[in-house]
């Protein structure tokens, strides 16, 4: 009678052997590998960033992420989240996370201290066409948390900032006390080389900035249409609005592009979770020009 | 592809064979029904069975499967998993079908996956032919046939298997177990004759309907839906007996002392309410309408647009599952009233 054998599946299946990092994690891509939280930064009442340096050395060589990518995170015992990465890529070695506390696994997250440890794979997922968009404009709106993702593009513009043309920037939030990076983005608003505008839909005595709606700074735009990217990322209402105007300034399709919000579990393609239409926001976006989000069923 | 005819009666020292080295599945009977079971016997085997209850994925992506160990101080311990060899004997082509779709996600050379590939490395499969039943309509979704993700495959040709031949390790054991010959014209037009049956079997009531993946296209906003939906009890019976359903869920498990635990998989289905929420509370499919949409849309238009193939083998198992007979068949006639309709009102 037949009886069934052991296989290891994971780095195990190649003990005694010298992988380097992208084979560790090519072994077996469901395992999370260990990172530490060297710093939480407090953002708002709801949101703080977390920056995680990856423990094993290899790992950390391997680990590689463009603008608009996302990590799984893991709390062992509790399980596994997607999220976004904010931080540049220029800013090698470490990984910066902003969460807001929402569900059960953020709000775990938000109770770790620094020093503490949890699991991460990635990254996952298509990102925005950061070297397409050398050599020109780039226009990018955020609303609430879509200023995550959108932080890590900001933020590598910044950091190459002699490749790109005109670089907007529109930030909305709905209350002064949302706004994340206030810090960052109140000293930019000074500055020649970024058009900043930071809008919320609720004023109160602090607040100088622009109000009302995330489209409301369009009006008094200047966009050089055929040589402009725009970037999106928010609350799923907002596309539809944010990308009509940016196709009233004339911006092509496919020059648009935006970040799609789902719970992608596995990250590869297969679990189902994070499809829209036919397409897979883990493998195939999340980022996703217009042209192609006009062509899924049911995206906008 | 190389074919060679064995005797019937060889059968069993076949099925004998393998049972050496492979636990052998085989469709058997289940109560009123019939089932793939592991069998101990090649009489426990029924081999002009119509279909299973359910389909063979659960060999190659269990119900419940362990992804790691962990430990609450060391994190990751790393896991070995256990297959076993076997055979899956009397598999139909639908259901052959369904795991070479299955092979084409959990196979992508971008993200393949360990767990998916040490099943499938550890099975094999031999095919049988078989005649349709009211449900089937694999004929209309290109799966009533299949070429390739066997070892052997046995039509049934009168006394006689004419015997496709897959693999060098099928050939091996079908060579130590047979006495296999050439097929003679006898045997050739006794295959064509059976084809001829087969294709005359089948239920003609199920309409066949040309450019499916347009009409999923074009009807997407239809009220069609709505009325579909609306019967859905989201019981998700449809995805467990699917054969190429293959969503699942990731879950951690802590045991009860707290400090070590698992993480796994078991699987889910996109008709399940809670399938596309967000953390944050926003439900991108929140309606049944959305939900069941989503399901036949991904079936017969999305994974085509990805894999040029219909997620869908036409194997009647939903068609039996649903209490609210909502099937890919409602989604054929459907559209094949459509067509009267507009038909009907060129007429007038």
């Amino acid at each position: 009678m037949p009886t069934s054998t052991q296989v290891a599946v994971g780095p195990l299946a190649h003990a005694g052997s010298v992988l380097d990092g992208a084979q560790l994690m090519a072994e077996n891509p469901y395992r999370p590998w260990e990172a530490r939280i060297t710093s939480i930064t407090p953002l708002t009442e709801n949101e703080k960033l977390f920056e995680f340096r990856l423990i094993d050395e290899r790992i950390r060589d391997a680990f590689h992420h463009e603008p608009g990518q996302f990590v799984e995170v893991s709390i062992f015992g509790v399980g596994e989240a997607p999220i976004s990465i904010s931080s540049s890529p220029s800013k090698s070695g470490f990984i910066e996370l902003c969460v807001r506390r929402m569900g059960e696994f953020t709000t775990r997250l938000h109770q770790m201290q620094c020093g503490d440890i949890v699991g991460l794979r990635g990254p996952y997922g298509r990102p925005f066409p950061f070297d397409d968009m050398r050599g020109h404009d780039v226009l990018l709106v955020a609303g609430g948390l879509g200023i995550a993702p959108l932080r890590s593009l900001i933020n590598n513009i910044h950091d190459e900032r002699s490749d790109f043309g005109n670089v907007t920037i529109i930030y909305g939030s709905k209350n002064p006390g949302e706004v994340m990076f206030r810090e960052q983005f109140e000293m930019w608003r000074h500055r020649k080389d970024f058009d900043l505008y930071l809008t919320v839909d609720n004023p109160d005595d602090t607040w100088d900035g622009e109000v009302g709606l995330v489209t409301a700074p369009f009006a008094h735009l200047d966009v050089d249409a055929r040589n402009t990217f725009g970037a999106i990322c928010g609350p799923p209402v907002m596309y539809r609005f944010v990308v009509e105007e940016m196709r009233k300034k004339g911006i092509p399709y496919d020059r648009i592009y935006m970040s799609f919000e789902r719970h992608m579990k596995c990250g590869m393609g297969k679990c189902g979770h994070c499809q829209v239409g036919h397409q897979y926001c883990c493998i195939d976006g999340p980022v996703f020009n217009y042209w192609e989000a006009k062509n899924i069923q049911g995206s906008m | 592809m190389l074919y060679r005819v064995i005797d019937a009666h060889e059968l069993p020292a076949l099925v004998q064979a393998f049972m050496c080295d492979y636990e052998v599945i085989a469709p058997v009977r289940s109560g009123k029904s019939f089932a793939f079971e592991a069998i101990d016997s090649f009489d426990d085997i029924v081999l002009d069975y119509p279909t299973t209850l359910t389909s063979l994925k659960k060999y190659y992506l269990p119900p419940r499967e362990t992804l790691f160990e962990y430990d609450m101080v060391d994190g990751v311990t790393d896991y070995r998993m256990e297959v076993r060899p076997r055979v899956l004997f009397g598999a139909h082509a639908c259901d052959i079908n369904a795991i070479n779709a299955l092979n084409l996600v959990f196979e992508d050379p971008r993200y393949p996956d360990p767990y998916y590939e040490a099943h499938k490395k550890a099975t094999m499969i031999v095919g049988i032919s078989c005649m349709p039943g009211d449900s089937c309509f694999c004929h209309l979704l290109d799966a009533g046939e299949v070429r390739s993700g066997y070892d052997l495959f046995l039509a049934d040709i009168g006394g006689r298997y004419l015997v496709s031949i897959g693999s060098v390790e099928g050939a091996d054991i079908l060579e130590a177990a047979c006495d296999p010959r050439e097929a003679t014209d006898e045997d050739r037009r006794a295959f064509r004759d059976y084809t001829r049956r087969r294709q005359r079997a089948f239920n003609e009531d199920i309409p066949s309907v040309q450019e499916i993946p347009m009409l999923m296209d074009a009807f997407h906003s239809d009220d069609f839906w709505e009325e579909l939906g609306s019967r859905c009890l989201n019981c998700t019976a449809c995805s467990s007996v699917c054969p190429t359903c293959y969503c699942f869920d990731i879950r951690d498990v802590l045991d009860p002392s707290g400090k070590t635990g698992r993480r796994e998989r078991v699987w889910d289905a996109c008709t399940s309410p809670q399938f596309a929420l967000v953390t944050g509370g926003h439900n991108f499919r929140p309606g049944p309408r959305e939900r069941v949409r989503h399901r036949m849309y991904h079936k017969l238009n999305g994974f085509n647009a990805k894999h040029g193939r219909y997620l869908c083998v036409g194997c009647g198992r939903c068609v039996k599952a649903c209490k609210a007979d909502i099937s890919p068949i409602e989604v054929l006639r459907f559209f094949e009233q459509k067509g009267i309709e507009d038909g009907e009102r060129d007429a007038d």
